[in-house]
């Protein structure tokens, strides 16, 4: 399956090996992926999962290999791919809006002091409308339920007209209403042509949620269609065993 | 009637008939926008602290300078800045390589570089007035710190203004706005340069000890009353330029020191904020307890409203394996 375009796949990582303070989180993945998927990414506690994200974020440097989305390397491609932290990480008291925190989406396009045009508030529009938060966009953020928070997020990366959505544990603390309007959100987005990775802890709903599965225990274990990558035999060999330490780094 | 308003009038105009007053006004009007306008970034960068300590380490650079070049206002400000950056570049330093923590290393070394500031005074070639250091002397304030109070708010209201948006990214989040291609090195640092200019600016009006207020206090007032980034950046500044003046007229009619009298008059500020800011006051919170509920409800509703999807099942489905 490719585009029309060109050939390349809109994620391609080659051979990628990233290490914190030179012991390696990922052994020499690599991987590629078509645009149009909802890919969960899952493995035990340790297994990199956060660390495969964050190196395509661009926010941590690869000991070994490459990332490359649509062929242009990270630096370049950055506008195209869309971060979402982790719920911790974001203070929910900052002075901004549902419709501010979309609008920042657009800096990239609008530059540092070009003010916002007809195209930037109907991208605006678009996302608001497209993730059902138009009735709240004059709220402040943490007046919005776990749920619609994350929905707020999709619809910035959706301003900013990213194709490559990478999500940390999006599920994570949410009820189950809020995770039912996560998931057809994520289907959404899938249906319009974008890649979404998707770090995910529980094996249970994958099916539904997921079409492709990635299967990390600091190396990649398996990479393709759910129900084939988390067969019993590669879950034995994620879950079962240790987790892959790398001795070899050390053995010379 | 009118003889007493002109009276008044009279009254309030006559500092003005002196010099140093001018000057001291200009001074107050340019460093009370400027910093109450910083103060939005460092607040919510939630740096306050880090700020804190900069503050303090102004005095050894500001001794260092003095007994090199004297008391001129531009060997302060190179002083200020040298021992400033020194302290903020150290504790990084000592974080990165050690086991200590930056805030534990920077709370260190601040302490260290302002003990020292006093030890180095006293052998400052010229008489120094340790107060004037500690609490500022707007009075005295000369052509040189006014030009430097002008550069301070050129700079710093140029760069702000002109990298808003990058760094509004960054305050947000620091790994989303990498990630987007923000370089969030070179924001950060040059909040860090802009904080020192900023404190530097303000000695001379508010002192070592008080300079931090101008750059905090506006801005945690105007935090509480809006939610609005746009309108806490410039309400922290024309809150920041208001108190200022009106702390000058106190200090000169009172005849207190006018860093005290600035930060008082911002305190008062605050304590109307933290109690009856329409939405985030202690008090009106509590006044408007029953709407928090009617608030809930709507947003149940609207809950309800928006997100079709809720299912009718109330019991937990575990998805079973198909």
């Amino acid at each position: 399956m490719s585009t029309p375009t060109d050939q390349e796949p809109m994620l391609r990582i080659e051979d990628l090996t990233v290490s914190y303070h030179r012991v390696p989180a990922i052994h020499h993945l690599s991987l590629t992926l078509d645009p149009g998927h909802c890919v969960g990414l899952f493995g035990p506690n340790g297994a990199g999962k956060s660390t495969l994200l964050k190196s395509i974020a661009g926010l941590l440097k690869p000991e070994t290999g490459r990332i490359l989305i649509e062929g242009i390397t990270l630096e370049k491609a950055a506008s195209l791919i869309a971060y979402l932290p982790q719920r911790e990480s974001v203070d929910w008291d900052f002075p901004v809006t549902v419709r501010g925190l979309v609008e920042m989406g657009r800096y990239h396009q609008v530059g540092l002091l070009g003010s916002f045009s007809q195209r930037d508030q109907s991208a605006v529009e678009e996302a608001l409308e497209l993730f059902n938060l138009t009735p709240l966009g004059r709220r402040q953020i943490k007046e919005l339920s776990g749920g619609q928070q994350q929905r707020a997020f999709l619809a910035r990366a959706w301003a900013q007209e990213a194709d490559l959505y990478l999500l940390d544990e999006p599920f994570g603390g949410l009820d189950r209403n809020s995770a039912t309007a996560l998931a057809s959100a994520l289907k959404t987005l899938k249906e319009r042509g974008k890649l979404l990775l998707v770090s995910h802890h529980s094996l249970a709903e994958a099916e539904p949620l997921f079409d492709t599965a990635i299967l990390l225990n600091g190396e990649l274990v398996a990479c393709g269609p759910t129900q084939e990558a988390l067969s019993p035999r590669n879950l034995e060999c994620a879950y079962g065993t240790a987790i892959y330490s790398g001795n070899h780094h050390h053995s010379s | 009637m009118m003889n007493w308003f002109s009276h008044l009038l009279s009254s309030v105009v006559e500092p003005f008939d002196y010099a140093f007053m001018q000057r001291a006004l200009l001074s107050c009007t340019l460093i009370g926008f400027t910093n109450g306008f910083l103060g939005t970034f460092i607040i919510l960068r939630r740096q306050a602290l880090l700020a804190d300590a900069l503050s303090h380490s102004l005095l050894p650079g500001l001794a260092v300078a003095a007994m090199i070049v004297g008391l001129s206002p531009e060997g302060l400000l190179l002083g200020g800045l040298i021992a400033a950056l020194f302290v903020a570049l150290g504790a990084q330093l000592m974080a990165r390589n050690s086991r200590l923590k930056e805030e534990t290393a920077v709370a260190s070394l601040y302490i260290i570089a302002f003990a020292l500031g006093i030890v180095l005074i006293r052998f400052a070639k010229v008489k120094v007035d340790l107060t004037h250091f500690l609490f500022g002397n707007i009075l005295g304030v000369g052509n040189g710190d006014l030009w430097i109070a002008y550069g301070a708010a050129f700079l710093t209201l140029g760069t702000l203004v002109l990298f808003q948006r990058p760094l509004l990214l960054t305050l947000f989040d620091v790994a989303v706005a990498q990630a987007s291609g923000v370089k969030v090195r070179w924001v950060e640092t040059g909040l860090l340069a802009l904080t020192v200019l900023g404190l530097v600016a303000s000695l001379q009006a508010v002192g070592v000890l008080l300079s931090l207020g101008l750059l905090i206090i506006p801005a945690a007032t105007a935090y509480l009353l809006t939610d609005s980034f746009d309108r806490m950046l410039w309400g922290g500044a024309f809150l920041g330029m208001v108190c200022s003046v009106g702390g000058l007229f106190l200090s000169f009619f009172a005849n207190i020191p006018s860093g005290p009298c600035i930060v008082m008059l911002m305190a008062v500020f605050l304590g109307l904020a933290y109690l009856f800011s329409p939405r985030y006051g202690v008090l009106s919170r509590l006044i408007r307890g029953r709407h928090y509920h009617e608030e809930s409800l709507e947003r149940w509703e609207g809950h309800q409203g928006h997100d079709h999807q809720i299912p009718e099942k109330s019991q937990d489905t575990r998805t079973d394996k198909k």
